[in-house]
């Protein structure tokens, strides 16, 4: 616990000064009235999480779109991510992710196209993906992608390449991304296979300059707070399921976070399971 | 006794083995599929196929009357429905063994299975009523409703033969141009398959396999329209090989007229399929000459293309399964194929013998 406490410390001053200079990049073009904006707690459940799960760059498309459209986006999901949190009481991913958004900025309005297709691999996802844009003209992409590319053992060097040219291809054509990568799985942890994708996805977002929401170190997290708990036993199922609940958040507060940078409030312990 | 190996039967068997390679991506053996080179792949041959066949279904026995004829094709999508309901029960076993032996949570999200797993009440209702399809098993629910279209089709046939591909093309055109297509649900999204766009290249397979009408003209110009082939089918190999594929943002209204979408069977997905088919068409005498055994075998699986489809299915996800345990490979992938094949023709060969049994044992006793 005392370790994750650090890296929370170290990740709130990081996060706040990036923030802090993205407010400066974007808050001139939202047309959401800064009083009304809040970046959106976590769940009891999805709390570990809250550290490292995304890294921060700008979304210039979407803070266009918010003035430009009123104050309106238009989210295109690609990747199994649509899926995520269906049990979850809250509503489901696209409810969740609709409501967070929302209640970061008063008069947000989401709309958000799911055109997820399982199993397929980040080069037919990449195709889709462009179709998709053709015909919903989305401000923003969140596309989860690498896990089945990941589980079929395709060559590292062919899904960063996918990844890499449909993430400037949406670039090109003004669309932001937020990539959703790999989840924590201990029984992957050693597999170096999965670990190069996973690095792969992350290179391909720092060196692009996109968001990426980092399932893996959220899930990692969430079990070793849970191993730190004396007499614990750790479920991986149910540890899975949870994690996948909490993606729409994750998202969500990646994407406020970088929108509307303010109001971070910081990271709770995780209650005692 | 099993109909004589012959042309439409091939290739459904073609199909069918392309298919069950395609199903496991990442497999070596898929880089040899024809979907390398061609901007259609084996799902428009199979559903044409299935249209193909429709043919001598409806024809067949006779005149049959037009209640009946429902009867049977609705029969038959009924049939489909319980192959789909079955395989999908299998395959969610199958990954939810696999995510229990192997320890992996992963699993339990693969293919679209996660909300089977994690929201389990709406997620069965989406399996009955076709609503939630698993990744790869996404084809029989399209095969389904075309079924259950296919009385319609065929007394349109019957009643207005000329009315049938206009009106074909009317919903196809509608579909595209106004984004129409059925929901996926509960988790939001569209089917893979969009039945209304694919419904035009099940009555295309339909309407060829008559010998007058559109596909008697087809028959007395097939010379002709291969010729024309050519470079349609070298320009989409050209598209593939250089990736030539037009922007989505760029094209005019309505977009999916002009791009590559397998969702809607595109125009230029289409030309390209019947452009290869027409050439395709020409190679079956050869090859049956040069390797007999070749034809014989693949008519075997299309004659039992049901069976062979469902089993297929299975064996391609359990292929998978078995490349993530072996991290793929070209031993392991050598050997999932050659193991799928084999009991693929393992599952037409029991499906005859089952029949002949059933016969032989019929003519025995003409009492009973």
């Amino acid at each position: 616990m005392a370790r994750s406490g650090k890296i929370s410390a170290f990740g709130r001053l990081a996060r706040f000064v990036a923030a802090a200079a993205l407010c400066a990049l974007v808050a001139p073009h939202a047309v959401v009235p800064a009083a009304a904006q809040q970046v959106p707690s976590f769940s009891r459940e999805c709390q570990p999480g809250n550290t490292a799960t995304a890294t921060e760059s700008p979304l210039p498309n979407v803070a266009a779109a918010l003035q430009r459209k009123k104050g309106k986006i238009t989210i295109l999901a690609i990747g199994a991510a649509s899926t995520a949190g269906m049990g979850n009481v809250r509503g489901g991913y696209q409810a969740q992710l609709q409501r967070m958004l929302k209640a970061a900025a008063k008069g947000l309005e989401v709309e958000i196209v799911n055109r997820g297709v399982s199993g397929e691999l980040a080069e037919q996802a990449a195709q889709r993906l462009k179709i998709q844009v053709g015909l919903t003209a989305p401000d923003l992409v969140l596309w989860q992608v690498g896990t089945n590319d990941a589980l079929s053992y395709i060559e590292v060097e062919r899904v960063e390449t996918a990844v890499r040219e449909t993430v400037r291809w949406l670039k090109e054509h003004k669309v932001d991304v937020v990539l959703v990568g790999l989840q924590y799985v201990s029984g992957m942890a050693r597999d170096s296979h999965y670990q190069a994708i996973r690095v792969a996805l992350r290179r391909i977002a720092q060196e692009e300059n996109v968001i990426i929401v980092r399932r893996y170190e959220a899930m990692e997290l969430i079990e070793k707070a849970q191993r730190a708990e004396p007499g614990s036993a750790v479920d991986e199922f149910a540890n899975s399921e949870t994690a996948y609940n909490c993606m729409a958040q994750y998202v969500a507060r990646a994407i406020s976070v970088t929108l509307f940078g303010r109001g971070l409030r910081p990271p709770q312990p995780a209650p005692p399971q | 006794m099993p109909r004589q190996a012959n042309a439409v039967d091939f290739w459904r068997g073609f199909a069918l083995v392309t298919i069950f390679i395609n199903h496991i991506p990442g497999i070596f053996y898929e880089r040899l599929t024809h979907r390398n080179f061609s901007i259609s792949d084996s799902a428009d041959l199979f559903v044409f196929l299935a249209g193909w066949s429709l043919r001598l279904l409806a024809a067949n026995p006779g005149r049959a009357s037009p209640a009946y004829l429902v009867v049977r094709l609705g029969g038959r999508a009924l049939t489909i429905y319980i192959a789909q309901i079955m395989i999908i029960a299998v395959a969610i076993a199958m990954l939810a063994a696999a995510a229990v032996l192997l320890q992996n949570p992963l699993l339990l999200e693969w293919h679209n299975a996660a909300a089977v797993f994690h929201d389990p009440v709406p997620a069965h209702l989406g399996l009955a009523i076709l609503t939630h399809h698993l990744g790869y098993f996404d084809i029989l629910p399209l095969y389904v409703v075309l079924m259950a279209m296919a009385p319609g089709i065929a007394l349109v046939d019957r009643y207005a033969p000329r009315l049938l591909l206009p009106l074909s093309l009317a919903v196809y055109f509608a579909a595209l141009g106004f984004h129409i297509t059925l929901p996926s649900w509960p988790v939001p999204g569209e089917w893979f398959f969009n039945p209304f766009a694919w419904q035009l290249v099940f009555v295309l397979g339909f309407v060829m396999a008559r010998a007058d009408g559109a596909g008697g003209y087809v028959r007395r110009r097939i010379v002709w329209l291969r010729i024309a082939s050519v470079p349609v089918v070298i320009a989409g190999a050209l598209i593939i090989w250089n990736d030539w594929w037009p922007d989505p943002t760029k094209v005019p209204q309505p977009v999916l007229l002009f791009i590559q979408s397998k969702s809607y069977a595109t125009p230029m997905r289409l030309i390209q399929f019947l452009a290869l088919m027409a050439l395709f068409s020409a190679l079956y005498p050869g090859i049956r000459r040069a390797a007999p055994w070749l034809t014989e075998f693949l008519s075997m699986l299309g004659r039992n293309s049901l069976n062979v489809f469902c089993v297929g299915s299975l064996l391609s996800l359990a292929g998978q399964i078995v490349r993530f345990i072996y991290k793929g490979g070209i031993v392991v992938d050598t050997a999932v194929v050659a193991a799928g094949i084999a009991l693929l023709a393992l599952t037409a060969w029991l499906s005859e013998w089952r029949d002949r049994e059933k016969s032989r044992r019929l003519a025995a006793s003409p009492a009973s």
